[in-house]
């Protein structure tokens, strides 16, 4: 017998029990399945009535892969009526044949009479009474009584039932109850580690969330979706994130971007940091001139400045950056990515140290020795700046000005992040690129 | 110094100062002598209110005075209510402290000064992550916006079915938070997923600095999503009449919706009717319309009626904001914040022609309903629509629901908080 059929999926079933050989036409994602390329019949038609079927018009077609089998057509009314089957001698409606059969026990039926008919031991294949549907037509026809009537409903019916929960709508009840007792228990996670129990809110949260990797979500994603269709529109977000293939993406544009909105750069000639932490202050003068153009990525890295505690929570953001791109890696592999923006603690102390540090040098530095880098802290930098991001063939990433340099564990942690994909990254042509520079200076001071 | 604040008619003092209640008493019955403590407070008018709804008598008696021009009396209230406010206490402490401030411009007639800097202060503590954290967490806790978008979701969807080349004109602040969920379901509902050009046109300034950031993620969304996808934004108009066809990048094979959600209450009062047919030159297949269903603009030269509803309104929503958030969340103080702009504009502001797109004056789903009809007709939300409201407001905390209205005056769905209608969303065609 044919188990129940999933919506749209019928045609699957129907082969492994029915017709060996029987190829049905592919399935498209979408409810509505193309016509069947089948084969013209020349049909005869002849009426056979069957006990149990007193009540409706019925035709006998030629089934064609199993001659044999009865084709039977009922009316839509038919198909819908709840009490088919019914006995001969009193007239009792049944809503099954096992149902029947009991009953007629009961009217102490002489023998012969007891005996089905032999043309009910022939196979029925019913078809959909729809004239559009494609199991309209004998050779897709179903062997199923429910299932057809199932089908009927799904495809041609009215949806009278309804999940309380999410108002999604079905014609047949048994696939509103098992759809009830799974509505609402599905969690969706996003790739930042936020869980969510609602569909709509996860899917706006995902199109904002920093966390969205690109290209190769979006492969992983379109093919999830076509085969998820099949099986119901619910897109498996959860698949998506956490089956995203290692491999190295064109550009970590994707990844770093919110970086660049997210930074100010602090110009050297401004004594304070106002509140850019908290309150994320943006200027458009400051975007601009930060903002290359849209394809190349960039981390705008925010200097330290004199003052101790502010570099702490600077620090606390370019290390949330750093947290990021440190685990930029994993965002490829099958882990699923906890991208927290907040700064562990551990690095906080480290990185604070080496930050003061490296002010601690910074203003003790020997101009010249920063020029015998080629690298000066304040604009124009253009050159110098690339040949020493040429010299580690991979990010150039774009700071603030001021003579501090944000040397830290951060910088070196990135660049070896990036260094290991060295060929997709593009320079960018910025007026403040001094980073790597740090990188080569003793950590204890720049000079 | 209380002698200023006070009118030379006897004073009686609140019994219970705690919380900011207190009692207002009638001026001529038994004066202790006792009353003239520093602490004290006191009106000459009014019952005794003894629910604790002293904002809304405050407020109201204030007005009324400045509508009397009795200078007095309004010292005394402003007084009275910048020692009760507070934007950081309960609502009617809240209620007061933004009222006052707007009364405050109105009696001082330094409206436009205070709109000015009270926006330039929002637009410098602006940025995307604030605004995006915002926006997800108001929408997370109340549907007051998502009520919008999923009417106007399903509407526009049920309009373009089957088109291949889809243009959505988005008239809104909204953030674009309306469209990743149409994206989804345009990229799982139908064999062919259409190209959408989605053209958004910002009124707010503040919004404007962000669009940038937005714009990239929704193209990185629609790329996920796998639906062909361009985008494009407006920004910069002095008004929504200045809109042409050209300007938006119409073409002649797209097939056009124009989604307004909270857009045609910033227009000039005059101008729209002007907007109404403007968006109608653009042959839409539908235009969805989302508005806040409050009365601004019918009194406009009625001062106390006009500051009447404004009370009723922002009391809804300011007890609406209170239940829904958590009691120290930062979004729920920025929307407040937010609204007060609004008083400050609705209440103390000249309309004048050339304004930013600023103008806050709202309008009932009813008055709209009637402008709408001049180039219009109205299209009937579709039950697996209504469905899908119904749907969404389950799954918020109890309190919200809706009201279908199908008729001559009005149509559309109007979201209700405590059987009050608060928001109202339909679809039109031309």
């Amino acid at each position: 017998m044919l188990e129940n059929m999933a919506d749209g999926a019928i045609s699957n079933g129907f082969t492994q029990n029915q017709i060996a050989g029987y190829n049905p036409p592919p399935l498209k994602k979408k409810r509505n399945l193309p016509g069947t390329p089948g084969k013209l019949l020349s049909l005869s038609l002849s009426l056979s009535l069957s006990l149990s079927l007193s009540l409706s018009f019925s035709l006998s077609l030629p089934f064609y892969d199993d001659p044999e089998a009865e084709v039977i057509a009922l009316s839509p009314k038919t198909l819908m009526a709840t009490n088919r089957f019914l006995c001969e001698i009193c007239g009792k409606g049944f809503q099954r044949d096992q149902n029947l059969q009991l009953h007629r026990r009961g009217h102490n039926l002489p023998w012969k009479l007891k005996q089905r008919t032999s043309k009910e031991v022939r196979k029925r294949v019913y078809v959909c009474p729809e004239k559009s549907c494609v199991h309209n037509h004998p050779s897709r026809a179903l062997g199923d009584l429910t299932g057809i009537k199932k089908h009927f409903c799904r495809k041609h019916g009215e949806k009278k039932w309804k999940c309380e929960k999410c108002a999604k709508r079905y014609a047949v009840q048994s696939d509103c109850k098992a759809h009830s007792k799974t509505c609402g228990t599905r969690e969706y996670k996003c790739d930042c580690g936020t869980i969510f129990s609602r569909r709509d809110s996860f899917i706006t949260h995902r199109a904002f969330c920093d966390a969205l990797a690109e290209e190769t979500a979006r492969v992983n994603a379109v093919s999830n979706i076509n085969d998820a269709a099949a099986a119901g529109n619910n897109i498996n977000y959860h698949i998506m994130g956490a089956s995203l293939v290692p491999s190295m993406p064109p550009h970590f544009a994707s990844i770093f971007k919110p970086v660049q909105g997210n930074h100010r750069i602090i110009d050297s000639t401004r004594p304070e940091h106002t509140l850019w932490m908290n309150q994320e202050v943006y200027t458009d003068p400051i975007i601009s001139c930060s903002n290359p153009p849209p394809s190349d990525y960039q981390l705008s890295w925010v200097l330290g400045n004199k003052d101790a505690s502010s570099n702490a929570e600077e620090l606390a953001s370019v290390t949330g950056v750093g947290s990021q791109l440190v685990s930029v890696p994993s965002l490829f592999s099958t882990q699923t990515v906890n991208v927290s923006h907040q700064t562990p603690s551990a690095n906080m102390s480290a990185t604070a140290l080496l930050q003061k540090a490296a002010q601690i040098g910074a203003t003790s530095s020997d101009p010249s020795f920063l020029g015998s880098f080629g690298v000066k802290c304040s604009s124009n930098q253009v050159q110098d700046g690339n040949k020493y991001c040429g010299l580690y063939g991979t990010s150039s990433i774009s700071t603030g000005l001021g003579s501090d340099v944000e040397s830290s564990v951060n910088d070196l942690s990135t660049l070896n992040q990036l260094q290991m994909y060295p060929s997709k990254r593009r320079h960018i042509q910025n007026e403040d690129c001094t980073t790597t520079g740090g990188q080569t200076r003793d950590f204890l001071g720049v000079g | 110094m209380e002698r200023t604040f006070f009118t030379p008619k006897e004073a009686r003092y609140p019994n219970n100062q705690s919380n900011g209640h207190y009692q207002l008493e009638m001026q001529s019955t038994n004066q202790p002598q006792s009353s003239h403590t520093s602490t004290s407070r006191s009106s000459d008018s009014g019952e005794p209110c003894g629910d604790g709804k002293w904002a809304s008598k405050l407020l109201r008696e204030c007005a009324r005075a400045i509508t009397e021009k009795d200078s007095a009396k309004i010292h005394h209230l402003l007084w009275m209510l910048n020692e009760l406010a507070s934007p950081y206490g309960d609502c009617d402490q809240k209620l007061a402290s933004y009222f006052l401030q707007a009364l405050f411009c109105k009696a001082t007639e330094s409206g436009q000064r205070c709109f000015k800097t009270l926006t330039s202060v929002a637009e410098k503590s602006h940025s995307f992550d604030s605004a995006r954290k915002l926006i997800l967490k108001f929408q997370e806790v109340s549907p007051w916006t998502t009520f919008g978008h999923v009417a106007s979701n399903g509407a526009i969807l049920e309009a373009l079915e089957g088109e291949s080349k889809l243009h959505i004109i988005d008239i809104s602040d909204t953030l674009c938070t309306q469209w990743p969920t149409l994206l989804e379901a345009l990229a799982t509902r139908n064999d062919e997923t259409p190209h959408l050009k989605l053209t958004v046109v910002v009124t707010a300034s503040i919004v404007r600095s962000v669009m940038k950031e937005i714009s990239q993620r929704m193209e990185k969304f629609a790329r996920l999503m796998g639906v062909p996808f361009e985008f494009n934004v407006i920004s910069g108009l002095n008004s929504l009449g200045e809109l042409t066809k050209e300007a938006l990048g119409v073409l002649e094979d797209e097939a056009i919706a124009v989604n307004c959600i909270g857009a045609l209450r910033k227009i000039e009062v005059e101008e729209r009717g002007d907007v109404v047919r403007m968006l109608r030159s653009l042959h839409p297949r539908v235009v969805t319309v989302v508005e806040e269903e409050a009365d601004f603009s019918s009194f406009k030269n009625d001062f106390v009626k006009c500051f009447e509803e404004c009370l009723r309104f922002y009391t809804l929503y300011f007890e609406m904001l209170e239940e829904s958030f958590v009691p120290t969340s930062n979004e729920r103080l920025m929307l407040e914040r937010e609204c007060s702009r609004s008083m400050v504009r609705v209440l103390a502001c000249e309309d004048e022609k050339g304004h930013d797109g600023d103008c806050e004056r709202r309008e009932r789903g009813s008055q709209w309903s009637e402008r709408l009809k001049e180039a219009f007709s109205p299209v009937g939300f579709s039950d697996d629509c209504v469905d899908d409201v119904k749907a969404l407001l389950k799954r918020y905390r109890t309190g919200w629901s809706h009201v279908l209205t199908q008729g001559d005056d009005s149509s559309g769905i109007y979201l209700t908080w405590k059987d009050e209608a608060v928001v109202w969303a339909s679809a039109w065609k031309p």
